[in-house]
């Protein structure tokens, strides 16, 4: 290695390490003011507490909010890995040239500007009388993290072999014991990693859901709105809480990722 | 028999997937497409075929104006991502060891945290009482606390990067993850100096990543109407944030849809643009 190289080396060894920093220094700051009280922004080191997250109990419309989160995202893993699984199942075993139509159509949602998405589903729903509510949210966010879960079970299918279900219908297999009992069993993690992924992006999803919630509020429509009264430590309590949540999920996708990559190397 | 039984069952599979994502997706954006040729009649949508909304972006320049504004905008973003991604994803992949993925997971990780949280927390380190400030007075570097960084189009800027420069460094990655070492040596041996091996053998297998990555950073910035709306202020207002305001407080939708039409269409030259020319490239 030449001194220039090592040079450029440490310089991009601090740039990584910097915006390491900066990209979680907003995550720090909210965790912190969990815990500590702040005046005219000074910071009272003697003010440290956990009362905020005992008292998040009886904050019924935050609760209410993350409830309503919980909600959106179980169903849009469940409608999103069903509906992938199906466009994926059909991508890989039709011969026709609409599926490549298909795809580009089904990536749509995913490349364009989220607002486009949000707004169309809104006129849409107008027009065919459509109250706006969760399940609205729902449909929104089964459309955006479509792609990505039809993706992810695709790269999964096209590395199973052909003969693997032909053997399995060749040994009498049933339709719906050879998914039961072969292909299942074979996806099975890619399904979860995209149900996953699925459920963690709902969570947070802000862009196309402001369009689409009617009455009830998500939890970070709950923390748009509660904005312009500033946050509470309760809030900052909750957005610790889901900050938690959402890096346990992070960490479990890229466990399993790096599991399976490991049983496919040996 | 078989053939046609075959033959039946895909075409019913076709039918049922296509009206699918007809559903869903495109008669959505169809609906949306023609609303912007909509008018609207006190809380009444006027279903009538017209150009206004169209003629309107064209006659007020402020439309035009923001328009530009906020592409330029998104191309800062953009190229601030890549200057500032790039030689991450450049560092992990050479550089990093076994610790690459450790430090790329903790790249991921912001990408899924609270998107309206981080934009919020920015203006506590933005501000005038902000972090920045306060560790620029510690230093003694300021004596009066810097004003330009809230409330303009450089927080806007800033919050934007901070936000989507994880998707500039994972597809990078991942791309200058698959150059096997032997290539940069053998590139070497054959008397390339790094830059050189740099010029013509790392950066072009590293470009795809790149491409995805810028592309889908700028479409993000050049849509985004909640960042601008929290730490915008009166002049870093975008062009989301206008189409954004006349499905609410205006209640203008046949305007906003125009608007939003005009995005879609710059967004799908922009995509397909890019699509055509790293293919071109690849050839």
């Amino acid at each position: 290695m030449t001194k220039l190289e090592n040079f450029t080396k440490y310089i991009m060894a601090i740039l990584t390490g910097l915006i390491v920093a900066a990209l979680y220094a907003p995550i720090v700051m909210t965790i912190f003011f969990s815990f500590y009280k702040s005046r005219k922004g000074k910071v009272n080191w003697d003010s440290f507490s956990y009362e905020p997250y005992t008292k998040l109990i009886f904050e019924k419309q935050i609760l209410e909010s993350l409830l309503n989160s919980l909600y959106v995202g179980g169903v849009t893993v469940i409608c999103s890995v069903i509906i992938g699984f199906y466009f994926a199942n059909y991508y890989h075993t039709s011969r026709g040239k609409m599926k490549e139509l298909l795809q580009f159509i089904i990536f749509l949602p995913f490349l364009l500007p989220p607002i486009i998405t949000g707004l169309s589903l809104l006129i849409f729903f107008r027009e065919i009388n459509l109250p706006r509510s969760l399940n609205t949210v729902v449909i929104g966010h089964t459309i955006f993290v479509l792609a990505i879960v039809f993706k992810i079970i695709l790269n999964k299918l096209e590395t199973l072999k052909p003969s693997l279900m032909e053997s399995a219908y060749d040994l009498g297999a049933s339709k719906i014991q050879a998914f039961w009992y072969v292909l299942l069993p074979n996806i099975k993690l890619s399904l979860i990693i995209a149900g996953l992924l699925a459920f963690t992006i709902s969570l947070d999803e802000t862009l196309i859901t402001l369009f689409l919630i009617g009455n009830d509020t998500t939890w970070p429509i709950k923390l748009w709105a509660k904005m312009r009264v500033g946050f509470s430590k309760q809030v900052n309590a909750s957005v610790t809480l889901i900050l938690i949540l959402t890096s346990f999920l992070v960490l479990l996708i890229a466990t399993i990722i790096s599991r399976s990559e490991k049983r496919i190397m040996y | 028999m078989k053939l046609i039984s075959d033959y039946f069952r895909t075409s019913i599979w076709t039918v049922i997937s296509f009206i699918l994502v007809i559903f869903l997706i495109l008669i959505p954006l169809a609906s949306f497409l023609s609303y912007s040729f909509f008018t609207v009649d006190g809380l009444d949508i006027n279903h009538e075929f017209s150009l206004d909304n169209y003629k309107e972006f064209f006659i007020d320049e402020i439309y035009i104006n923001t328009f530009v504004r906020t592409i330029f905008l998104a191309l800062v973003v953009m190229s601030s991502c890549i200057l500032l991604g790039y030689p991450v994803a450049y560092f992990l992949a050479r550089y990093a060891g076994r610790y690459k993925y450790v430090i790329l997971l903790m790249l991921i990780i912001p990408l899924f945290m609270s998107y309206i949280i981080k934009i919020y927390m920015m203006r506590s380190i933005l501000g005038y009482s902000g972090l920045i400030n306060k560790v620029l007075k510690m230093m003694g570097l300021i004596e009066k606390p810097l004003e330009f960084f809230l409330w303009n189009q450089n927080s806007v800027i800033i919050t934007l990067v901070i936000i989507l420069l994880p998707l500039i460094i994972i597809p990078t990655f991942t791309s200058l993850d698959k150059i096997p070492k032997n290539i940069i040596e053998a590139s070497f041996d054959l008397g390339c100096k790094p830059f050189q091996a740099f010029r013509y053998v790392i950066f072009p297998i590293g470009f795809p990543g790149l491409v995805v990555g810028g592309i889908f950073v700028f479409i993000l910035a050049l849509g985004d109407f909640v960042t601008p709306q929290l730490v915008g202020g009166t002049s870093g207002f975008t062009y989301g944030k206008i189409i954004y305001s006349n499905f609410g407080m205006a209640f203008n939708w046949p305007f906003g849809a125009a608007l939003a039409s005009i995005l879609l269409f710059v967004s799908v030259i922009i995509i397909s643009l890019t699509n055509y020319l790293t293919k071109k490239l690849k050839a």
